[in-house]
């Protein structure tokens, strides 16, 4: 038993294709502890997004355990996991095509107030709405608006209000975003951030953008091909990136900056295919530093101390 | 001082609607000189792409309409051509690459094709020529000549905006508008595809219009920038202007709203506000409403567009010397 508030162990989905399993998630580990946040990052198709649904029991994972709070979730039969959906929300990506166009603003944020029955009384619901709407900096005056209606900025802040409705206290963040204007970027970043600080929420916050996880978490997991190739502190992460596919995602973020033009680690290629993939570290057929032996055994994690892990079979010598 | 390749200059384009009209695009003026690259940053809905596609010729009519300004290509208003002079134009001296490679290609053609289309319609070669130059513009934007004659689905988001930017680049245009072009692909696929263009402008000496919302896509390729607010230029100038001396409060706030990998900040500092609705534009600077130094002027009058040092253009009252001097600060 751990102390730990969130405890992920050997989470693995597959899915099934005609061309056989598709390995989404592969054997991820992780930990967070309460009032923290953790960032998933990565590339198209690592898994992120997977790894975010699997923590809201909204996939079943095919193999692994959830510990929250001290409990397995993924134990739990659909009556007794009730009352976890109140503790456990998720923040989609799209506001576009993450609320239901015939609903107004009330209605979508109410619904889970509904569901859960969480108010006997008609004028405590719509208290709790209004109460919603100004903890995300929705006007009182759209509350009769359809999603149509409005701006991504507004319907991703009715997305967060959904999402805090129930007074959760683990909230995955799934690119909330991306599919974001940079001006309106900010603005809801600073709206989680805020909002965290206020209620202690704990966060899962995948992106494929580092920028942004590091100003905004503790902790960064970054995947590749539904495994964690490296994991580390945030700080130590940016300082001392160890595993290759890593340091190339760093520098290959364009900087807004002109005096600080680094390096760039080009890589050769693209993502190789998730479907039964081979016995060999997943990275090796883009990776710089590949050699005869990377492309014949799964390379185990090495923890380096410090909370810095790396899955690379040649950390020692890169 | 290099040659001007395009020159644009009030160029206003509105959308007649059923709710009104849309001013997408007000009084834009531009410059491109040969073998350079030219960045237009904003937001959505700031009106960077109807500005593209009004030098394309291929701004929707109706709905859309061109009512003012010129387009000079040397010293031709490619406004004032018909349909099939323009298209004598397209793809052979400005071509475009479009933001999303999965819908830009033709999914029933092979890739060669529809290179080899573009090429036969401009160049009056045969058909086995143009394959051929089809299969040597797909290795030059390294696509291995054996996939020529694969379908778009059977290549990744990376290989097809490759394929779209051969496509573009087939006629050896002059001018290349590229529309946010890394937009849609991955962080590690997108330098790749920066890396092949930056190798291409300086081989070909092309000259680009490179449209963006990333302040740091730009700063990787562009010479010159223009920042577009609500279908105005607000601030133009050199890449070092832009980026070493913003004067205008927007362009500030959009440095200030990109967490910087470099710096640590418990809060970002965005820009207060929404764009405002380009069928309902508030008067005065379209900024005033989100602007942190607005006063009652700016709600009434417009600022001019002038020149605060060689080449450097800014759009605000400040640099005007109209309101009680209160200095902007650099990236708030």
């Amino acid at each position: 038993m751990s102390n730990h508030y969130i405890e992920v162990k050997n989470l693995k989905k597959y899915f099934q294709t005609p061309g056989g399993n598709l390995h989404a998630v592969d054997g991820v580990n992780f930990t967070i502890d309460k009032g923290k946040t953790i960032g998933i990052v990565g590339e198209s198709g690592c898994g992120k997004s997977t790894t975010g649904r699997l923590m809201t029991m909204l996939l079943e994972p095919t193999e692994g355990e959830i510990f929250f709070d001290g409990k397995d979730i993924t134990k739990l039969t659909p009556k007794e996991m009730v009352e976890y959906r109140k503790k456990i929300q998720i923040i989609f990506q799209d506001p576009f095509s993450s609320l239901n166009p015939r609903k107004t603003v009330f209605h979508s944020i109410a619904e889970p107030l509904e569901i859960h029955k969480v108010y006997a009384t008609k004028a405590e619901k719509e208290n709790r709405v209004y109460e919603l709407m100004e903890l995300v900096g929705l006007s009182d005056r759209f509350v009769n608006s359809y999603p149509h209606e409005l701006d991504g900025g507004r319907r991703q802040r009715i997305g967060i209000a959904r999402a805090l409705a129930l007074s959760p206290e683990f909230i995955v963040c799934d690119e909330p975003v991306s599919a974001l204007d940079v001006s309106i970027q900010a603005q809801i970043l600073n709206l989680l951030k805020k909002l965290q600080l206020q209620f202690g929420y704990t966060y899962m916050f995948i992106t494929h953008d580092l920028s942004v996880v590091k100003h905004f978490s503790e902790e960064i997991m970054v995947m590749y091909l539904g495994q964690m190739v490296e994991k580390a502190p945030v700080k130590e992460l940016f300082a001392n990136p160890r595993h290759p596919y890593t340091q190339a995602l760093l520098s290959a973020i364009p900087v807004p900056n002109l005096k600080k033009k680094k390096e760039r680690i080009l890589l050769q290629g693209e993502i190789t295919s998730p479907i039964n993939p081979r016995q060999e570290c997943r990275f090796a057929a883009r990776c710089s530093f590949a050699t005869e032996q990377c492309r014949k055994e799964v390379p185990d994690i090495t923890d380096l101390g410090g909370g810095h892990s790396v899955r690379c079979l040649r950390i020692h010598e890169i | 001082m290099q040659k001007k390749l395009l020159e644009i200059k009030d160029l206003t384009i509105k959308f007649h609607t059923d709710d009104g009209v849309v001013e997408a695009v007000n009084k834009v003026s531009l410059t491109v000189h040969e073998g350079e690259t030219l960045g237009i940053v904003g937001e959505t809905g700031a009106g960077k792409t109807t500005t593209a596609l009004g030098i394309m010729g291929l701004v929707d009519c109706p709905p859309g309409r061109i009512e003012g300004g010129k387009i000079m290509l040397d010293d031709r208003d490619i406004l004032q051509l018909d349909e099939d002079e323009f298209r004598k134009l397209r793809g052979k001296e400005i071509s475009m690459i479009f933001q999303d490679p999965m819908t830009a290609l033709n999914p029933v053609f092979t890739v060669v094709d529809q290179i080899a289309e573009v090429i036969a319609n401009h160049q009056q070669l045969g058909e086995k020529e143009a394959e051929q130059k089809a299969i040597e513009m797909l290795e030059l934007v390294r696509i291995p000549a054996e996939r020529a004659y694969e379908y778009p689905h059977q290549f990744s988001g990376g290989m097809k905006q490759r394929v779209v930017i051969a496509i573009a680049l087939a006629c050896n245009p002059r001018l290349l508008i590229a529309d946010e072009p890394t937009t849609a692909l991955d962080v590690t696929i997108q330098a790749q595809v920066l890396e092949l263009m930056k190798d291409l402008k300086t081989r070909s000496k092309t000259s680009m219009i490179l449209i963006t919302h990333d302040l740091g896509v730009v700063s990787e390729i562009c010479d010159q920038v223009a920042i577009m607010y609500a279908g105005e230029i607000v601030e133009s100038g050199s890449l070092e202007d832009i980026f070493e001396n913003p004067l205008h409060p927007y362009t500030n706030g959009l440095f200030g709203s990109i967490p910087d990998i470099d710096k640590e900040v418990e809060f970002l500092s965005p820009i207060e506000g929404l764009v405002p609705d380009p069928s309902d534009l508030p008067k005065g600077c379209k900024f005033h409403p989100r602007c942190k130094y607005a006063q009652h002027l700016c709600s009434v009058e417009e600022p001019v567009f002038q020149e605060y040092s060689p080449g450097h253009y800014a759009k605000c009252f400040v640099y005007e010397g109209k309101l009680p001097a209160k200095e902007v600060k650099k990236y708030e």
